[in-house]
């Protein structure tokens, strides 16, 4: 996964008291448990030794570690496809980013 | 290789968008597609087949007897739900775990003959654990009196769920074609308990009265699981330190959707 300082296009302007968002540029690591189109937007945890990045949660549903294309913040909305989970990022009492599903 | 392309985003996609995607047949087929080719019966034919002891071999087959029944009461319970599911989405999406639930059914039995048992149909009888047979009985009860809330809560997270887990922590224990096996099941187990915990959570919110109904299914139907996964785990040896962690992915699940 590569940081990319370049804003997509259609992106929405950050708030004026926030940082713009870093930007990632996924790439593809072996998970092929969603049709091709959308694997690199997931991947398997590795255990207690795996960190996750700016741009990555966990789905508290199934395990499975979502990614997107930009720094996480709390309030975005992330999709878990591999379980069909709709998940909204907060930020836990550690400072952690977690994902809440939104029935 | 890294893409700059973010089109396919799925996060970008409208809730509706998202739901109806990952419902459907399309996106089954496809997700599919990534980990069942190569795999005839679940596991590539190089895979290496290690003689096991007998001793082994014997707790192996009462094993996989007892995913035979879970697998068993999973695809009569699905088949029968595709009937009382309220809406198109869900239908089409039952349609898809009837299809995984029979391939599971399939490659196990496959398993036990390739552990030179002739005839798995019997052997399956012969070792099924009563709890879960009780188990078995009481879903289909509640899909025939056309339950849909209840049915799915016993099928697609009480009993989805503890086979997620259960069968995760044998297949890092097992020999290396059951492994395999096993972990192509646990690709589609994420797709079976992710639908119910989210169909069930949705339907608890529109109609939160259901809640005291399906709290008194829980308390008839986790003992029958848990009793017979313990027995499992049992089996494939898990120390019993390690399996207070193994209900806990469970637990959690309940706990989501306010049955703690």
């Amino acid at each position: 996964m590569i940081a990319d300082p370049l804003e997509a296009a259609g992106e929405p302007a950050a708030a004026p008291d926030e940082a713009p968002r870093q930007r990632f540029i996924l790439d593809d690591t072996g998970f092929d448990e969603v049709p091709a189109k959308y694997r690199r937007f997931y991947r398997k945890w590795r255990g207690p030794d795996d960190s996750l990045a700016p741009n990555e949660v966990i789905c508290p549903v199934c395990s499975v570690v979502i990614r997107s294309t930009r720094e996480l913040r709390p309030g975005d909305r992330v999709y878990c496809m591999p379980c069909m989970s709709r998940l909204v990022v907060t930020r836990a009492a550690s400072g952690r980013l977690e994902a809440l599903v939104a029935y | 290789m890294t893409q700059a392309n973010h089109g396919a985003e799925p996060h970008r996609l409208e809730p509706e968008a998202f739901l109806e995607e990952v419902h459907s047949f399309e996106f089954w087929f496809q997700a599919v597609s990534g980990y069942l080719p190569g795999r005839p019966y679940g596991h590539a034919p190089e895979t290496l087949d290690l003689p096991l002891e007998p001793r082994l071999r014997e707790r192996l087959l009462t094993v996989l007897a007892n995913y035979c029944v879970g697998e068993r009461a999973a695809l009569e319970g699905a088949s029968g739900l595709v009937a009382i599911a309220p809406n198109h989405q869900a239908k089409i999406f039952l349609s898809t775990q009837v299809v995984d639930e029979g391939r599971h059914l399939e490659v196990l039995l496959h398993r036990m003959r390739e552990l030179g048992v002739a005839d798995p149909e019997a052997e399956v009888e012969r070792r099924a654990n009563h709890a879960l047979v009780m188990f078995r009985r009481r879903l289909l009860e509640l899909v025939a009196s056309k339950d849909w809330e209840a049915a799915i809560f016993a099928q697609n997270v009480i009993l989805e769920a503890m086979e997620f887990v259960v069968f995760q922590t044998h297949a890092r224990r097992a020999d290396p074609v059951t492994r395999e096996i096993l972990e192509g099941i646990v690709r589609d187990e994420r797709r079976h308990i992710g639908f119910g915990e989210n169909e069930l959570g949705r339907r608890l919110k529109q109609a939160p009265h259901t809640r005291p109904r399906l709290a008194e299914i829980r308390r008839e139907l986790d003992p029958l699981v848990l009793a017979s996964f313990e027995e499992t785990l049992a089996e494939v040896e898990v120390p019993r330190a390690e399996r207070p962690e193994l209900g806990r992915s469970y637990l959690a699940a309940v706990a989501r959707l306010g049955f703690a």
